[in-house]
């Protein structure tokens, strides 16, 4: 406890004198980022960022949008529904779902379902693999997945607008707009989807019964520069769906689900000198209900309202050295028709260091420590360094400690949750090798991972389900990701290919987890030739068993997807699209008993003045 | 649809003479599962893979007998029971909101019981027509109901509104026992319905009964304790004991507190019943409950015991594990001794004699 104390007053020290540091020279950047850490605290590791363009030749669907262009395997209940993301064989509450720097897995279930985010709302996305808790805290074992909106001032006025009609009545409108000066610059988006989804499961003679959906999501961001060295930000996102889950191959539904989450994060950054200061202040809400059968209004419901206080001070001691501070208060309020109504604060405090010694080493590391009431909470770490080793050849070795913090539901779920829970704790390293050859990128990573105190929901003697901190498991593998451009004349072709062999599992048995695939690949070719563009895109998973005891497995499968469009010189530019999914008609399951659709198509209009 | 109601009775009708033919000739095994165990596996909620195993009494064990006999044809989600009617098996599937109807012996398909059915759970049968516990929607306490189905049509014909969370349901001289385990709050009565007059009477138990037995014009009820693991309020179970002539309860013996029995069968004259991993006999008149077990489930190393049942000689166990990989089949002597050991489906939830 002592250790604790003096950890964090220590931090607070730190941060203090960082502060009386101040001068007055302006070093606003041209591009405004709130995840500085994703870019300056994450060279040691694998991170994979998908800009605009590729975000808008993409589905809707985040889901859609990461299987094929990512290592990341998803465990979709069948299309727009539960989707739940997966890196290096761990699950969706190892993953971090990070929203311009700020964490937003649910409290309540511990991860982010991917269908209630819409991918057009944002403007990168990005997949940096491995241990990221010391920056981000609960969730980044497997690896965290980022959705930014960058700012930018200069005078600027882009509107664009594009609707999307596809299979199964499926209607998806997305209105964005930029608007900038020299001292306010903001960005606004609204999506609206909606879809039938009343799918016929290729093979049987069933279709895809109350699988109906919509959402309307609304996100914005702005920036303000206060004077020469200080910027004002605000960042508000709103989700409001309304999903019916849909039947399986055994199981009729009359099930409903109304997500409402609304996400505002304000900061406010000095820019002086050597020394950046930041005062973030979040204010989260999430809120479920669910109805077992959508024609009557009873439903059970959980509502979280997380207040996250961050100040977050980086100072640059050289041009080669950086060091950031951050200290975090988070509090959570939780209620539900299912949970103990409960307040939970924590307070955290990290110190991170970047440091380049020459041309060809560089070495970050950081430590993190919270302190709450809710739980017992490890010490973490990481510590990662990139070294070039050829022109074409970098090498980069990470590897830290993270953690999972046991969920409301964990907790405080009525009659079964556990108040003595720890979080679940990893080990993990990786080894990743960097080769740059002209247009061609290739990177290969090998890494492990060591789980501790795996918390999980098991049956006790008398049939009762209960979470427990249980088994301990290992996780290894290797991912490939492959990206080659090259200009001929007026075209360009792109190749971009992924490939994860992951093994899983828990200590004591020679079965792979469930829902892990030991294969998966990706493949995408692009080309353009002047206005024209097109594509053609494939992915391989492999055989996963849902069963603990690998006696029962779904077949892998191969789909692929093609697409082109034309623009138009209107305007700033008219777009029309089409996309065939499944192209092949492929019969498939991601999980047990609920088919995806087989071929379907996809039409759009993309308007930009 | 004519059609193949034609076909079914048809169908129907030529079991009735295979089974006629069979009474003439007991030893004769009227197909490939008579003369045996079967098992429902449950499957896992939602995955869509209840299955049915077979243990004869050779021991040999076959797996997915369903899927066996009737390629192409899922079961369902959420095994919940089967009920056995001359020559037919109904197979209950709680998810899934249908009854399969299979020849017994040799489990092939023979309908399809679909439609006002909501959340079924237990079946049983008199005079040419099924009588299932349904709980409705989970989270309404009001709309639970006992369906009514025509044998000759196989529908839902009409059904009979009960309190919440009837369970299971047992058939004695014109009138039907049901248990009220309860949905989403728990129970603490058995409806009595006279299948004749339609009239309800109630007899009031302890908390949760679920498990029933009638031998000998008595009616055992066991009631199963309310569990609120840390949360307060623990009630103990309770065996009561009813006078069928009368429905009047004749005794009550009081678990201690936090004893939570289960599984509650008779054979031979005893009363069997199971608390956590321990299983329990004692005499049908028996003053009082034993103190100890006559033997624990735990040696094998695993959670509990989800499905349970005693034929002569043998106790079947039924272990559901980890609730995901395949569960276990174990059955001991009354000493204790494990006599077989049996990997069956995931979940097994019930355990059945085919003879």
């Amino acid at each position: 406890m002592k250790f604790k104390a003096f950890y964090f007053t220590l931090l607070l020290l730190l941060c203090q004198n960082l502060l009386a540091q101040t001068d007055t020279i302006a070093r606003i950047q041209e591009v405004l980022v709130t995840d500085i850490q994703l870019h300056d605290f994450s060279n040691s590791q694998s991170v994979q960022k998908l800009n605009d363009s590729v975000i808008s030749k993409n589905a809707a669907s985040l889901t859609s949008l990461l299987q094929y262009n990512t290592v990341i395997y998803f465990k979709e209940n069948g299309l727009g529904m539960v989707s739940s993301p997966s890196f290096r064989g761990t699950t969706a509450q190892q993953t971090a779902v990070i929203w311009n720097g700020i964490n937003i897995n649910s409290q309540l279930n511990g991860q982010t379902d991917f269908n209630t985010l819409n991918t057009r709302d944002f403007k990168t996305i990005t997949a940096r693999a491995g241990g990221g808790s010391v920056i981000y805290g609960s969730s980044a074992i497997g690896g965290s997945i980022h959705l930014n909106n960058d700012l930018s001032f200069g005078n600027k006025f882009d509107n664009e607008l594009r609707s999307d009609y596809g299979s199964y009545n499926t209607l998806g409108l997305n209105y964005k707009v930029v608007a900038s000066g020299e001292t306010l610059s903001s960005s606004i988006s609204i999506s609206h989807n909606i879809s039938d989804n009343d799918y016929q499961f290729p093979g049987y003679n069933q279709r895809n019964d109350n699988g109906q959906y919509k959402n309307t999501s609304f996100n914005a961001a702005f920036a303000y520069k206060l004077n020469a060295n200080n910027i004002l930000r605000l960042y508000s996102y709103l989700f409001d769906g309304n999903r019916h889950f849909s039947r399986t191959l055994a199981m009729p539904s009359r099930s409903m689900y109304d997500d409402f989450n609304t996400r505002n994060l304000l900061e406010w950054t000095g820019y002086y000198n050597r020394f950046t200061s930041c005062l973030k202040a979040a204010y989260l809400t999430e809120s479920y209900k669910y109805y077992e059968n959508f024609a009557t209004d009873n439903h059970t419901f959980g509502n979280v309202k997380t207040f996250i206080g961050k100040y977050d001070a980086t100072y640059d001691a050289t041009d080669k050295l950086k060091i950031n501070a951050i200290a975090d208060y988070t509090r959570n309020n939780g209620e539900g028709s299912d949970i103990i109504n409960k307040k939970r604060d924590i307070f955290s405090g990290s110190v991170l260091i970047k440091h380049q010694l020459s041309q060809n080493f560089g070495y970050e590391a950081g430590i993190r420590k919270e302190i709450t009431n809710a739980y017992e909470s490890p010490l973490l770490f990481s510590g990662g360094a990139v070294i070039g080793i050829a022109e074409w050849y970098r090498l980069k070795l990470n590897g830290s400690r993270n953690f999972r913090i046991p969920t409301f539901n964990d907790l405080y779920w009525q009659g079964s949750g556990n108040p003595n829970l720890k979080p679940e704790s990893s080990y993990q390293a990786e080894l990743g090798n960097v080769f740059t050859f002209g247009n061609l990128n290739l990177t290969l990573t090998g890494y492990y991972i060591r789980l501790h105190d795996m918390l999980r929901w098991i049956p006790g003697a008398d049939g009762l389900w209960r979470p427990e901190n249980v088994d301990r498991a290992k996780n290894y593998g290797a991912e490939a990701l492959l990206n080659w451009e090259k200009d001929f004349g007026e075209s360009k072709v792109t190749v971009t290919g992924t490939y994860a062999y992951t093994t899983s599992r828990r200590d004591g048995s020679t079965s792979q987890l469930i829902y892990v695939p030991k294969h998966k690949a990706t493949a995408a070719v692009a080309y353009s030739y002047k206005r024209f563009s097109a594509y053609y895109r494939h992915l391989f998973t492999g055989t996963v068993f849902f069963t603990s005891d690998n006696q029962s497995e779904l077949d892998p499968y191969n789909v692929s997807g093609v697409g082109a469009d034309y623009t138009f010189k209107i305007l700033k530019g008219l777009s029309l699209g089409a996309q065939v999914n499944n192209l092949y008609n492929q019969e498939y399951q991601a999980v047990a008993s609920r088919p995806m659709p087989g071929r379907n198509y996809n039409v759009y209009i993309n308007f930009k003045f | 649809m004519k059609i193949n109601k034609l076909l079914l009775t048809a169908l129907a009708g030529s079991l009735f003479f295979v089974s006629c033919n069979n009474d003439d000739d007991s030893n004769a095994p009227a197909g490939a599962y008579d003369d045996g165990v079967i098992v429902l596996n449950q499957g896992g909620f939602g995955v869509g893979n209840a299955s049915v195993s077979f243990i004869s009494n050779a021991m040999s064990l076959q797996n997915d007998i369903f899927a066996a006999n009737n390629p192409g044809h899922i079961l369902g989600d959420t095994g919940q029971d089967i009920g056995f009617n001359g020559d037919l098996a109904y197979i209950v599937l709680n998810a899934s909101n249908k009854i399969e109807v299979v020849n017994r012996y040799s489990f092939a398909h023979i309908a399809t019981i679909e439609g006002n059915l909501l959340n079924p759970r237990y079946i049983a049968f008199k005079n040419n027509k099924a009588y299932v516990t349904n709980w409705g929607d989970a989270g309404i306490p009001t709309d639970d109901y006992v369906a009514v189905i025509d044998l000759a049509t196989n529908a839902v014909t009409s059904s009979i509104p009960v309190v919440e969370g009837p369970e299971r349901i047992l058939e004695y001289n014109g009138k039907l026992y049901i248990s009220h385990y309860g949905g989403y709050n728990t129970g603490e009565s058995v409806t009595v319905i006279d299948i004749a007059s339609g009239s309800k009477t109630s007899i009031a138990t302890g908390d949760g009964p679920r498990s029933m037995v009638i031998e000998n014009n008595v009616l055992y009820i066991l009631s199963e304790g309310l569990q609120t693991w840390g949360m307060g309020v623990d009630t103990p179970g309770k065996l009561q004991t009813v006078n069928l002539s009368n429905s009047m309860v004749t005794s009550t013996l009081n678990f201690s507190a936090d004893a939570h029995p289960s599984n509650l069968v008779e054979e031979d004259g005893k009363l069997y019943y199971t608390i956590g991993s321990g299983i329990y006999a004692m005499n049908l008149n028996a003053a009082s409950l034993p103190a100890s077990p006559i033997f624990s489930h735990t040696a094998q190393g695993v959670y509990g015991i989800y499905s349970f049942e005693v034929e002569d000689d043998q106790i079947f166990v039924g272990d559901a594990g980890d609730y995901s990989s395949n569960g276990k089949v174990f059955i001991y002597n009354p000493a204790g001794q494990k006599l077989e050991e049996f990997t069956v489906g995931v979940i097994p939830a019930g355990i059945y004699f085919n003879d």
